[in-house]
């Protein structure tokens, strides 16, 4: 594999920097980490060679910094202005041309030198300027707007020929090679084999002469100003992933059947197992508990099915990926429900500690996918005083539409829930935020608010991940959650739309949790929807039911993620059932390439683009394939919140996420060291 | 004296020069160029040949001059940076100079999308300011722009334009400074219907002692129609065309506007007569070239000096 | 950066016609721009049979490519046309490891300021290899200035803007307008020499191929 360095720039001849060194009294460098290059090392600028070159002037340079991805205008904008330039009267910038433009406008006013040429990336032989793709591979293309690779096999004459022959080969191609540089071969030799080896001849038209008005400034700008609205909504970062929700947006929450087999897991939740409160042999009952809660950040069990325990045994936990505690349960198909599920028509007059205890008692959990204990998040220590409720309908997974239906479906019990909560927590200001891709849940939900609540219903342009708190209480809120820290210390509150009417359930009508909306969906499903799954159901239950094809091969074939298709979790067992965080169950056909620590990283720099934490994931990448975890926590490595951006983007596939947890891990065990 | 150009002699011996223009025809027949250059006889000192104006394809500009010399005037040939590379254009310089011709406008040229042909490629390998400095020294170092020398240098008088429209206005007296120090013998400005606007310019010029290393030819032109005054003010590059012209032509009745727009342009030359640094007019009557007597009679500019031809 | 559109369907439609297809369809640049809508719609109204489609990222990747052709081959091998909806990159790639299969572009590529991949930027460079932005106050000529001159503005700027467009910003004008901030119009006054274009043909390889 010959891979191209499309290293961008080059340090200026040397005359001339001592020639710009001479009109300079105090001046600062900026150098540019580079790109298009395989990442192999820090160091990337050649900023000892500029001191070597300068002699005796080099003591005019009053500091220097290195920014990785100089063109990256919105974070190297905050990268420069936290530098002391006030001591400086003119500003050196080793990059290529784009950086220096964009320094020399950021700084306005200062005088901004170019130290570096930009090298023409086009290779020793096109007279015409080639762009590479986001690889480093050897093929480019010149953009022309008009492509003419259907008439040439394939092989660019725009950027393969030296004088960009549109009916060639000229009369000057000798044993195949280039008149021009006879190292290269003649492009329109190679056409005329590749030609022949398809069956195919050169036209016998005349190509007609090439329009060099094409593509057009208008739509050019048109379209450069169309994605950088895309890239610039909501918040820095992120991506907009084909939303694939069409196909259970409008399908109404149906019960799915019950599980012969129940496989309750006693860990659903953030914190300590629940421990065992029945034994094999016992006859359980439609919301009894069966587990109970270990401490106070744990939640208690409740069986999903009336029925019999068969077993307590070990199974591949879905979210763990390792084996752990479950009951078993055998359906008696007579539904049994615990006389103890009873609801309360007095709620409102509840104390708060009542209804905390409600919450813990009937297992009340985060479903947003976290699984937090939700009577823990309510209770958050006296010193952190909470002023907001932020309501997560965000959903801002493809394929979901879990908490979508729930807010067209049940308005009324999502507005008691948020009253409950308010009353607890004593909060004055309420957002219930939703994607601007669910009109209808937004009309729905408006044409239920009182107006004279407190509660406001916010509209939020629809970019992954939206939904993730810290970028949520930024993007409503304008506060920034600390490093390391939670949204309880700016004073939010986060609950996702779901556990809210989970609480309205638990509290109002005395249910625990023991189901909850799932979205199956993906390819080649029979019956894609959402459903209310009992919580324990297997997942092959769900293939049976969901899936059009069936076989053993079925893991073989295809992935299965238990959440969304960005941060959910492979499924290795169909085993594995059905937990509180269960948000989805995606089907999706695998793909011949998959994310590897194998890979070199090609500083593409789009990990950087799309990162809402504003963080540099490819020294994640370079710290994790060299085996020196520890480097990646001066990167802020523990601010990442896994939510696979970087992944989802990286040109070369990179296991990223591997990496980071790797860092985070080496990072936790540290800190306690 | 650089040349043979008479143009130059003219300029030099101090008197107010006049220079005229033609437009070549969309077509191959010369005699276009016979007719016009005849009614320009007598009443120029030279004349120019625009060269793809606003990127339309036209007759070749010194194919048209040698056409004109033959009918015994003056031709100053445009080169613009637009459709030829410095090899095409130094190659052009060798053979308008061997084919006699004097006088050379050296421009950067409209952009191809105004033209017939919008989807061409321009050229723009050089600059107008780089394009005079290269015949410069062809003519005076009897060098080319890669340094070898030739035997015998073309002996062009070399002119540029200016524009005291254009923006950014402030710096327009610095870019003249640029195109003197390149080695301009001579400049013509865009076709002055702001006259203050001009004198504005002049003032700049003058403080910056351009008027004595270079001659300053005014542009200007008659107007046919109103028309043909609000193309001019809203469709070329470069114009400024105030309302108060517009005006005067929309307040005569129709069959006199062209009458109005000789007399227009008659006032103007008179007015930039009396600036201080400019050293002749341009009179740009293109496509009525028969206004060119009238005009140059009316504004006082006759009889056209005459010298021995050496 | 590199975006694409669909070409116009007389283009391609005379040459499939009853073909049949396999489709790759680079979704790798969304970011930036690709007409989902457009493809998806083009894809629908085939009259052809499609005997399979790949949609992936990063056509641009050889690896990559080459993985989907194995993961593929079967319907591949039926196919009579591979139709690619991708940049200009990714079809050469494609028709490079497919040398004995006729493969058609279904789209147009063009170029968005940003020099290559990153992302789409406000400034562009042309790679000319002689930087100018020392005398110009950081603004590029070249890149800017639809002439490309090194000693603009030319007659055409007008009221800032560009003669070939009204919305477009005079390079010239920014420069001088810069320039005066700094108080460098000085840096203008010498004559800037032509541009060496052939920066490709005779400086030292630029680009280091490694093995």
């Amino acid at each position: 594999m010959s891979l191209v360095d499309y290293t961008k720039f080059r340090l200026k001849p040397a005359e001339e920097l001592r020639g710009t060194f001479k009109q300079v009294n105090r001046i600062f460098i900026l150098s540019c980490a580079k790109c298009y290059k395989i990442f192999e090392e820090e160091n990337e600028e050649e900023y000892t060679h500029l001191l070597d070159i300068l002699g005796e002037d080099h003591k005019k340079i009053v500091g220097h910094a290195k920014i990785d991805f100089l063109c990256n205008n919105f974070l190297s904008e905050k990268r420069i202005l936290n530098l002391d330039l006030s001591n400086c009267d003119s500003v050196g910038v080793n990059s290529c041309g784009l950086g220096i433009q964009f320094v020399a406008k950021l700084l306005e006013g200062k005088p901004v030198y170019a130290l570096a040429d930009s090298v023409w990336q086009s290779g020793d032989y096109a007279t015409e300027i080639g762009y590479h793709g986001v690889s480093l591979e050897e093929e480019k293309c010149a953009g022309c707007s008009q492509c003419y690779l259907n008439l040439t096999g394939g092989i660019c004459p725009i950027t393969s020929c030296a004088k960009g022959l549109l009916n060639g080969p000229c009369g000057g191609a000798t044993d195949g090679k280039c008149e021009v540089n006879s190292s290269l071969d003649c492009a329109w030799v190679k056409i005329h084999e590749r030609l022949k080896k398809r069956g195919e001849k050169f036209t016998l038209e005349s190509v007609p002469i090439r329009d060099y008005s094409r593509p057009s400034l208008k739509l050019r700008s048109d379209l450069s100003l169309q994605n950088q609205t895309l890239r610039g909504e909501g918040f820095y970062g992120g991506l907009h992933p084909l939303e694939k929700k069409g196909k259970t947006a409008d399908k109404k929450i149906e019960s799915f059947p019950e599980p012969k087999i129940a496989v309750i897991f006693l860990s659903q939740h953030a914190g300590r197992r629940a421990t065992p409160s029945v034994r094999v042999g016992d006859e359980v009952k439609v919301g009894q508990k069966i587990g109970e809660a270990d401490g106070f950040i744990s939640s208690p069990i409740h069986s999903s099915i009336s029925g019999k325990v068969i077993s307590i045994e070990e199974r591949i936990h879905p979210a763990f990926q390792s084996k752990d505690l479950a009951i078993i349960i055998e359906n008696d198909g007579g539904n049994k429900v615990d006389p103890l599920i009873q609801p309360c028509k007095d709620f409102e007059n509840l104390p708060k500690e009542k209804l905390l205890e409600i919450i813990s008692e009937r297992g009340i959990v985060g479903l947003g996918g976290a699984m937090f204990p939700t009577h823990v998040k309510l209770s958050p220590p006296k010193k952190k005083k909470i002023d907001t409720l932020i309501v997560n309908g965000c959903e801002c997974e493809p394929y979901l539409n879990g908490d979508n239906r729930i807010m067209i479906q049940h308005p009324k019990e999502i507005f008691v829930g948020i009253r409950i909560i308010q009353g607890i927590l004593g909060v004055e200001r309420i957002f219930v935020a939703v994607e601007d891709n669910k009109l209808e849940a937004i009309t729905t939900l408006n044409k239920f608010l009182d107006k004279s609540s407190s509660v406001e219903i916010v509209s939020l342009k629809t970019k992954y991940p939206q939904g993730a708190e810290k970028v949520l209480i930024k993007r409503i809120l304008d506060r920034e959650v600390p490093s390391k820290g939670l949204p309880l210390d700016v004073g939010v509150v986060v609950s996702n739309v779901g556990t809210v009417f989970a609480i309205y359930q638990a509290v109002v009508e005395g249910i625990p949790l023991f189901q909850r909306v799932i979205t199956v969906s993906g390819e080649n499903l029979a019956k894609p929807g959402n459903y209310w799954v009992k919580i324990g159901t297997p997942f092959k239950d769900i293939i049976e039911y969901c899936f059009d094809k069936k076989g053993e091969k079925f893991l073989e074939e295809y992935e299965l993620k238990m959440g969304g298709p960005i941060m959910g979790i492979s499924q290795t067992s169909l085993d594995s059932a059905v937990i509180k965080g269960t948000t989805g169950f995606i089907v999706l056909r695998k793909s011949p390439v998959k994310v590897s620590e194998e890979r070199d990283c090609i500083k593409c720099g789009r990990c950087v683009e799309v990162c809402p934490m504003q963080l540099y994931p490819l020294y994640y990448s370079l710290y994790g394939s060299k085996g020196e975890p520890g480097k990646a926590i001066k990167y802020n490595v523990e601010d990442c919140m896994e939510c696979r951006c970087c992944e989802s983007i990286c040109s070369s596939k990179i296991a990223l996420l591997s990496f980071i947890k790797q860092e985070k891990e080496y990072a936790r065990s540290s800190n306690k060291a | 004296m650089k040349t043979k150009s008479k143009l130059e002699r003219v300029l030099e011996s101090g008197q107010f020069a006049v220079t005229g223009e033609l437009g070549p025809p969309q077509s191959a027949d010369p005699e276009v160029i016979r007719r016009k250059a005849k009614i320009l006889k007598g009443n120029v000192d030279a004349f120019n040949v625009t060269d793809g104006q606003t990127a339309v394809v036209r007759m070749a500009s010194w194919a048209a001059c040698l056409i004109g010399k033959e009918e015994g005037l003056d031709p100053i040939v445009q080169m613009t940076c637009r459709d030829r590379n410095r090899i095409a254009l130094q190659m052009d310089v060798l053979g308008i100079a061997a084919l006699g011709i004097n006088n050379m406008l050296c421009l950067t040229g409209d952009h191809q999308k105004f033209g017939n042909h919008p989807m061409a490629k321009g050229v723009y390998d050089l600059d107008s300011i780089q394009l005079v400095k290269m015949v410069k020294d062809m003519r005076d170092e009897k060098k080319f722009q890669c340094g070898e020398e030739m035997a015998v240098e073309p002996r062009l008088f070399i002119g540029a334009a200016a524009n005291p429209f254009a923006d950014p206005f402030e710096y327009r007296a610095a870019r003249l400074a640029k195109k003197v120090a390149a080695g301009a013998d001579f400049i013509q400005t865009q076709i002055i219907y702001n006259v203050d606007k001009f004198a504005e310019w002049m003032k700049m010029v003058r403080d910056r002692g351009l008027h004595e290393q270079v001659k300053i030819l005014a542009g200007v032109a008659p107007i046919k129609s109103v028309g043909a005054a609000r193309y001019m003010k809203t469709r070329v590059p470069g114009m400024d065309v105030p309302d108060s012209i517009v005006e005067r032509l929309q307040g005569v009745p129709k069959e006199q506007v062209s009458k109005e727009g000789i007399q227009l342009c008659v006032d103007i030359i008179n007015q930039v007569h009396e600036i201080e640094g400019v050293a002749g007019v341009h009179i740009m009557a293109i496509e009525w070239e028969e206004a060119m007597p009238e005009i140059v009679e009316a504004a006082g500019l006759l009889p056209r000096p005459k010298f021995v031809t050496s | 950066m590199l975006v694409v559109q669909i070409k116009p369907e007389e283009e391609i439609l005379p040459k499939i016609s009853s073909k049949r297809l396999f489709i790759f369809e680079c979704l790798g640049c969304q970011e930036v721009y690709f007409p989902t809508k457009e493809v998806e719609k083009f894809i629908d109204n085939l009259k052809e049979e499609i005997v399979g489609k790949a949609s992936l990222d990063y056509l641009c990747n050889r690896e990559f490519v080459k993985e989907y052709i194995e993961g593929y081959s079967k319907q591949i091998k039926k196919a009579q046309i591979i139709l690619v909806f991708s940049c200009g990159v990714g079809v050469q790639i494609v028709s490079s490891l497919l040398e004995d299969k006729i493969v058609y572009t279904c789209c147009d590529t063009l170029y968005l300021n940003g020099f290559q991949g990153l992302t789409v930027q406000e400034f562009n460079c042309d790679q000319c290899g002689e930087c100018h932005l020392n005398y110009t106050g950081g603004i590029c000529p070249i890149a800017q200035c639809p002439k490309h001159m090194l000693n603009g503005p030319c007659g055409g700027s007008q009221g800032g803007k560009c003669e070939v467009d009204p919305d477009v910003p005079c390079a010239w004008q920014q420069i001088v307008d810069r320039l005066a901030k700094l108080r460098r119009l000085d840096k203008l006054e010498e004559l800037v020499t032509p541009q060496n274009w052939s920066v490709g043909l005779i400086s030292e390889p630029p680009v280091k191929r490694l093995p």
